[in-house]
């Protein structure tokens, strides 16, 4: 074959070819950083004070006389491979949260956080 | 040379043709048995919280919370056969399967914040798939994962009453709302709490 037909043959291989990358973020800004949430206190810290320090949650529950805070920041990062022949593509999805607990009197009574990569509360 | 293009041709439209796709779906942190805390143990909530982190999902219920910790890897694959590279939507003969892999962990609370249950569950099931020979092309999907890679339900909680209409009358029942007990993903609507809903 001709160096001429191997590079012809090359750029069309090339041209056919690709690849795709895919970024999708739903949720609320992850601001429970332990920075931030080590100043909360179990048995004193209030459920006003973690609104000021993490704003709206992304879901609010009920029970009774008790009630939970949930934060929620879904992150899906997918990378693709398009040979036409042959594709793939992976997508990787982590969920970054934190969850607070409250009694009757709006007190935290249990709390946790977890952000991708790091150890949580 | 015009016998070299005629090949050339040939093999690439051959090539052409057909195409297999590959989809893998990570969802989540892997989970182990080894994880399960023992309900004997007398374990409270905050100990629990530590050690697992939060729960991707949790509901109310009439004794207490249930907390829930889930991990899903989906793997899809399609062959396909296809006329529309020559202009031809003529013909399309396509195979799928899908593969679900995953664990997932309950755990229940009571009112004084002690575990009450736990249970651990992994699975490795095949998740569906097809075969189709279609003569106006490829109109159907032989595989559908869609209902297992849907967004988490904290993100909807809130909107519960901008639904359709159905679905909106149905939300005293609905287990995303965080009241009414959790479901897995994937789990069918036509019978039990979403049965009003009519999908």
């Amino acid at each position: 074959m001709s160096f001429a037909k191997i590079i012809s043959t090359l750029l069309f291989i090339g041209l056919l070819s690709g690849c795709a990358q895919y970024d999708n973020k739903r949720g609320v800004d992850v601001v429970w950083q332990p920075e931030v949430v080590n100043g909360l206190v179990k048995g004193e810290s209030t459920r006003k004070d973690v609104l000021m320090l993490l704003g709206p949650p992304s879901q609010v529950i009920a029970l009774e006389d008790e009630s939970v805070l949930y934060y929620l920041f879904e992150h899906s990062k997918g990378e693709g491979l398009i040979l036409i022949v042959y594709n793939t593509f992976k997508v990787d999805t982590s969920y970054d949260r934190a969850i607070f607990f409250f009694d009757e009197n709006d007190v935290l009574t249990d709390m946790a956080t977890r952000i991708q990569g790091q150890t949580g509360a | 040379m015009r016998d070299a293009i005629l090949r050339y041709c040939l093999l690439s439209a051959l090539v052409l043709l057909g195409a297999c796709s590959q989809y893998y779906y990570d969802l989540g942190t892997p989970l182990s048995a080894a994880q399960l805390p023992m309900v004997d143990e007398q374990r409270q909530l905050g100990g629990v919280l530590a050690e697992l982190g939060p729960p991707l999902r949790v509901s109310s219920t009439a004794s207490g919370y249930v907390l829930a910790w889930e991990h899903w890897d989906i793997t899809e694959t399609k062959l396909g056969i296809s006329l529309g590279f020559a202009g031809a939507e003529a013909l399309s003969i396509d195979w799928g399967t899908a593969r679900a892999r995953g664990e997932f962990l309950l755990l229940g609370f009571n009112h004084d914040h002690e575990m009450t249950s736990a249970t651990f569950t992994e699975w490795d099931n095949d998740a569906g798939g097809g075969k189709s020979l279609q003569p106006l092309g490829g109109l159907i999907p032989v595989v559908d994962v869609d209902d297992l890679l849907t967004a988490m339900p904290q993100h909807r909680w809130g909107a519960a009453s901008l639904e359709e209409l159905p679905v909106s009358l149905n939300s005293d029942n609905r287990p995303d709302t965080g009241q009414n007990g959790i479901e897995q993903r994937g789990t069918p609507t036509a019978v039990g709490q979403r049965s009003l809903e009519m999908d």
